[in-house]
């Protein structure tokens, strides 16, 4: 049987598997992207504001988040937290919710530390002289920051969030490693009932590619769509 | 045609890090005055000015405006800024908004005007400025020279008792530069109170009723625009002007 025989067996026989992975995997990327930006914002404006000890903690999380593998955050949450008696809980109704959390919160913490800093950067590329103008009319900081500076970060900062989309959706593979089928999880299982490790890779690097194609391809439409609303 | 002192400012310094670029300076400035400041760069003429509107807080000293001292905590900075309109060298612009967004959000959003009236208003200068079809231009689609008008236009929607210049046309082609200028000598003959820093010398002579000439964080010299070319003191100006002029 030819390469592409084995590839049209494997997946006509065992897509479940796969799909199961797409699904998982989604919903992983997804869930640690929205929570990572939500508190990668929070992680921003503690990086950025006057008070010391808050931009200390920010600073040392971020250099500290980023400075370490992901694979050693995802096993010091799932294994190391349990040891010291934090335990995520089990929900009888959604199968394997406490792996779940643990590979959601490792994988949101993680991106909320590059979220931060490309908000972060966002916000101080946009030229200083913007926000003296608006303080020199008259406008306090606050409103400096809603009315002038972060409309215009944003624009900075979309594009670069869509690439961390990108990103989370990739390395959530490694949540593979505390047991959660994700997509890579499902592609070992295949192999092990198939003995065909190259189809089956190949088949699940097809599938990376085209979920993160097609959402990069969508970032790069809504971008489109953003610079003609400034023209 | 002087009335009372709009600005004081008493024992101005202000340090950055170990370097001193102001150094103990106090004069005044009154109503109806254009003074221009001219001196080297790095003289400290556009700290100067950022100073009196505490876009930089000075090291020490004070600043006065309508007897307010800007440095003292109890001064609200936001209110007094609306009194004082700057316009900058890189003009500014708020570039997320429109030519109309850019010069009526400060009124409309500080002061509380309604749309129809900041609007009008807008217009208004906008046809003096012959500038009136780039109500709905982004600032990237104008040249230097509009993107300054326009600037001077947004200071003016405010209706400033003082205007601060920074270095007004350094940034602009030579072709722009007359038609900003212009603008200014038209606010200098309506008795706007006017702060230029600047490095056109004809503009500064034929503008200012008075030219302080800044260096190494001191006015070192202080006289009426005549005077100041024709009869100058220090030794600093006298090279200066004659490496110039």
């Amino acid at each position: 049987m030819g390469f592409f025989e084995q590839i049209a067996v494997i997946i006509t026989r065992y897509y479940p598997y796969f799909l199961e992975g797409v699904k998982n995997t989604l919903i992983i990327a997804a869930m640690s992207v929205v929570l990572g930006v939500v508190f990668g914002t929070l992680m921003a404006i503690m990086r950025m504001c006057r008070i010391k000890p808050l931009k200390w903690i920010a600073m040392a999380y971020i250099e500290f988040v980023r400075g370490t593998p992901l694979m050693v955050q995802l096993m010091f949450i799932f294994y190391g937290l349990p040891m010291v008696g934090i335990e995520f809980p089990d929900v009888s109704w959604i199968p394997n919710f406490s792996r779940f959390m643990a590979g959601i919160v490792a994988m949101s913490m993680n991106s909320c530390a590059y979220v931060a800093e490309v908000i972060r950067s966002g916000i101080q590329a946009v030229d200083e002289g913007q926000m003296e103008a608006a303080r020199s009319i008259g406008f306090k900081y606050g409103e400096s920051m809603k009315l002038v500076i972060l409309p215009q970060a944003i624009r900075n900062i979309l594009p670069a969030l869509g690439n961390e989309f990108v990103t989370v959706i990739k390395e959530s593979s490694i949540v593979s490693v505390i047991g959660i089928s994700d997509l890579m999880y499902g592609t070992n299982g295949v192999i092990a009932l198939t003995y065909r490790s190259l189809p089956c890779l190949a088949i699940a690097a097809c599938i990376y590619f085209v979920l993160t194609f097609i959402s990069s391809r969508l970032i790069a439409m809504l971008e489109k769509r953003m610079k003609h609303g400034r023209k | 045609m002087e009335g009372n002192n709009i600005i004081q400012v008493r024992n101005l310094c202000k340090s950055f890090g170990n370097l001193q670029v102001l150094n103990d300076i106090s004069t005044d400035f009154k109503e109806q005055q254009v003074v221009s400041i001219i001196g080297p760069s790095g003289g400290g003429k556009s700290t100067f000015l950022r100073c009196l509107n505490l876009l930089e807080t000075p090291t020490s000293g004070k600043v006065i405006f309508n007897d307010v001292n800007l440095c003292s905590k109890d001064a609200d900075i936001n209110v007094q800024r609306q009194k004082i309109g700057m316009v900058f060298q890189h003009f500014n612009l708020f570039n997320n908004m429109n030519v109309m967004k850019n010069l009526t959000i400060a009124p409309m959003r500080i002061k509380g005007k309604s749309k129809e009236e900041a609007e009008e208003k807008a217009i208004g200068f906008l046809k003096r400025m012959g500038l009136e079809d780039k109500a709905t231009s982004y600032p990237a689609q104008l040249s230097g020279g509009q993107k300054q008008r326009i600037a001077i236009v947004r200071s003016l929607m405010m209706e400033p008792e003082v205007m601060l210049f920074d270095e007004p046309t350094s940034a602009l082609d030579p072709e722009m530069i007359g038609e900003v200028l212009d603008v200014i000598k038209q606010l200098a003959m309506e008795g706007m109170t006017m702060l230029i820093v600047t490095h056109e010398m004809r503009f500064a002579r034929e503008v200012s009723d008075r030219i302080l000439f800044l260096d190494g964080g001191k006015i070192d010299e202080d006289r009426t625009a005549d005077e100041f070319f024709d009869d100058p003191h220090s030794p600093r100006l006298i090279s200066f002007l004659q490496k110039v002029l």
